[in-house]
């Protein structure tokens, strides 16, 4: 109760105020309309296909049963999108940042002509929204001749991410004293040393808020994989899961499990590193 | 580093760090932007190696004989009118609401910004299955509640369905604009409020003459944000729909996709795209320039 005793009193007052109770309640009746769908898919995935249909929506599992989450997996082909999953966006991801945040340095802290011009292409691109333009897109990339692999999927990933993050660090690096940098210029050390010993380091926090964001958005894409990733041995787990929608969506135990599945690894993370979050929305918020 | 690096001019330098950003960028969002344009005044079908220039067909046709643009571009500007109001002002509501001193605040945040991490794709699956006329959630609760009179096909009925898919949209992106408006909240003074209070303002003066006034920077990202995410509304409907039943739930930048992708009209999938980037570009280019003329603002 200790911690409940200072609740509901409005900032400097002692007494319990009757709108913050009332507004608390409201709150919570929300969350649980907010929750009810994972809790229905939780139920959903642990029935068999005859306990979905004779039983209400909201009945316990009596007898959870998990062989849902075994076919589904090799029915959905898992291990397959898993694994493009986990290729692609553990190369992607520190690429991305690496190669923003470099540029982002030399924007910040190179004297260069141009650099506005290039700052404002990068904030221009922040907002660019590549689901209006997939079939150019996936002209380009077949002009490269990468329809179906890994770098296909990459390099398109990496142009539509990079603006945000180049935007954010900059505004990072922009921000750390002059100082720092000039006296180890003084000292006759290169922009690519000071870069990665001085700059890189100081800018971790960032990085990481960064890295967990696009860790997410890149797991979950998918209008940039449905035309790039036509075949179904490229998948990622978000084609996957669409296709088994289409095509098994009357075998709701197993559906529900699919959907767990696919989500299961990014929630975790999110758990996981909630205030990375965040700081990564908060700093630029820009992007989705 | 090497000799080679430490002679090299500072600018120089500078180019180095930025080419292999700025190459992909050019080269993979940038060039595509511009060769839409192109493609737009042209006939292909993604399959032969000649394009012919066929100047503005592509436009005429789109605007007048395709019996979908219409109805799409209607969808989209409704979708946009409504998902800049309806889950902006939830997301508001809530942010107001954890910023006041009640318990359990970070696990209702958590609650709430759950859903906008889930791949959109999940998001429409898991709504499609609550909609399932015979078995989703929606209508099992009716049942129960003794209004079977009420269920509906709420995905297969035209005049619904488009409802039925933003419905799934504001439940995934309230707790996005909520995150911000918080964070937007953080900046409120609180010497300031107490202040105000101890002048003698209301609940409601406060929140007119000082914490409003504070997040008006906020308010406008939110905004435009949530705008340029309707107009490229894209996975949620193709997962929950695909545009039916009978196109009532078309959107633009799907319709372009279907053209190029699968019906292999390239011309007139580019036309589509290139109006849209139009819309955007009608959004983005004064945000910009409001951005730099008020940099602290927009960070």
């Amino acid at each position: 109760m200790s911690l409940l005793s200072q609740a509901f009193r409005p900032v400097g007052s002692n007494r319990v105020d009757p709108m913050l109770v009332a507004l608390w309640l409201a709150l919570v009746v929300l969350a649980l309309v907010w929750i009810t769908p994972f809790i229905f898919i939780v139920f959903t995935a642990l029935k068999s296909s005859d306990a979905v249909m004779n039983t209400s929506a909201f009945a316990l599992p009596t007898e959870p049963d998990f062989g849902n989450f075994v076919s589904a997996w090799q029915r959905g082909n898992f291990s397959t999108t898993a694994f493009n999953g986990v290729i692609i966006t553990f190369i992607k991801v520190p690429l991305g940042l690496f190669i923003s945040a470099m540029a982002a340095y030399a924007l910040a802290k190179v004297p260069m002509r141009f650099s506005k011009v290039f700052l404002a292409l990068c904030v221009f691109g922040t907002m660019l929204p590549f689901q209006v333009m997939l079939a150019p897109i996936f002209k380009q990339v077949n002009a490269f001749g990468l329809i179906n692999t890994y770098p296909g999927i990459i390099l398109p990933y990496l142009a539509f991410g990079v603006p945000y993050q180049v935007f954010i660090l900059h505004g990072f690096f922009a921000a750390v004293p002059k100082e720092l940098s000039e006296a180890a210029r003084i000292d006759g050390a290169s922009h690519f040393t000071i870069f990665r010993r001085i700059f890189l380091p100081v800018s971790l926090p960032v990085l990481s808020a960064l890295l967990i964001l696009d860790f997410v958005a890149t797991w979950n894409e998918f209008a940039m994989a449905l035309v790039i990733l036509q075949d179904p041995k490229m998948w990622t787990l978000p084609l996957g899961l669409m296709n088994f929608q289409s095509q098994f969506q009357s075998n709701y135990g197993e559906l529900n499990a699919a959907i767990i599945m696919t989500v299961l690894p990014a929630a975790i993370v999110y758990l996981m590193f909630q205030r990375y979050f965040v700081a990564g929305l908060t700093t630029g918020a820009v992007k989705e | 580093m090497s000799k080679a690096s430490l002679s090299m001019r500072p600018a120089l330098q500078g180019y180095v760090l930025l080419a292999p950003a700025l190459l992909v960028y050019l080269l993979f969002a940038v060039y595509p932007m511009i060769d839409v344009i192109r493609m737009s005044f042209a006939s292909w079908n993604g399959l032969s190696a000649e394009s012919r220039f066929v100047g503005i067909d592509n436009y005429r046709a789109v605007l007048t004989q395709d019996p979908v643009f219409w109805g799409a571009l209607w969808n989209t500007l409704w979708w946009t009118a409504l998902a800049v109001v309806i889950p902006n002002l939830i997301s508001f509501g809530l942010a107001l609401a954890l910023n006041q001193n009640v318990p359990g605040r970070s696990s209702l945040r958590v609650v709430f910004y759950l859903p906008v991490i889930i791949a959109s794709i999940a998001v429409a699956t898991i709504w499609k299955w609550m909609y399932d006329p015979f078995f989703g959630l929606f209508n099992s609760l009716l049942t129960s509640w003794g209004l079977s009179d009420w269920i509906v096909d709420w995905l297969g009925d035209r005049k619904i369905a488009l409802w039925s898919v933003f419905a799934a949209h504001v439940w995934q992106s309230v707790g996005f604009s909520m995150v911000l408006f918080l964070a937007g909240l953080q900046s409120v003074s609180l010497t300031l409020i107490e202040a105000a209070r101890i002048d003698g303002a209301g609940r409601w003066a406060v929140f007119r003459h000082v914490t409003l006034p504070a997040l008006t920077p906020t308010i406008t990202i939110v905004f435009v944000l949530s705008l340029i995410n309707s107009l490229k509304a894209f996975d949620i409907v193709y997962g929950m729909t695909g545009g039916g039943p009978a196109q009532s739930t078309q959107m633009l930048a799907m319709w372009a996709y279907t053209q190029s992708m699968q019906l292999g009209d390239f011309g007139r999938g580019a036309a589509i795209s290139v109006i849209l980037l139009l819309i955007t570009l009608a959004v983005v280019v004064p945000y910009m320039r409001w951005m730099f003329r008020n940099p602290e603002d927009a960070r």
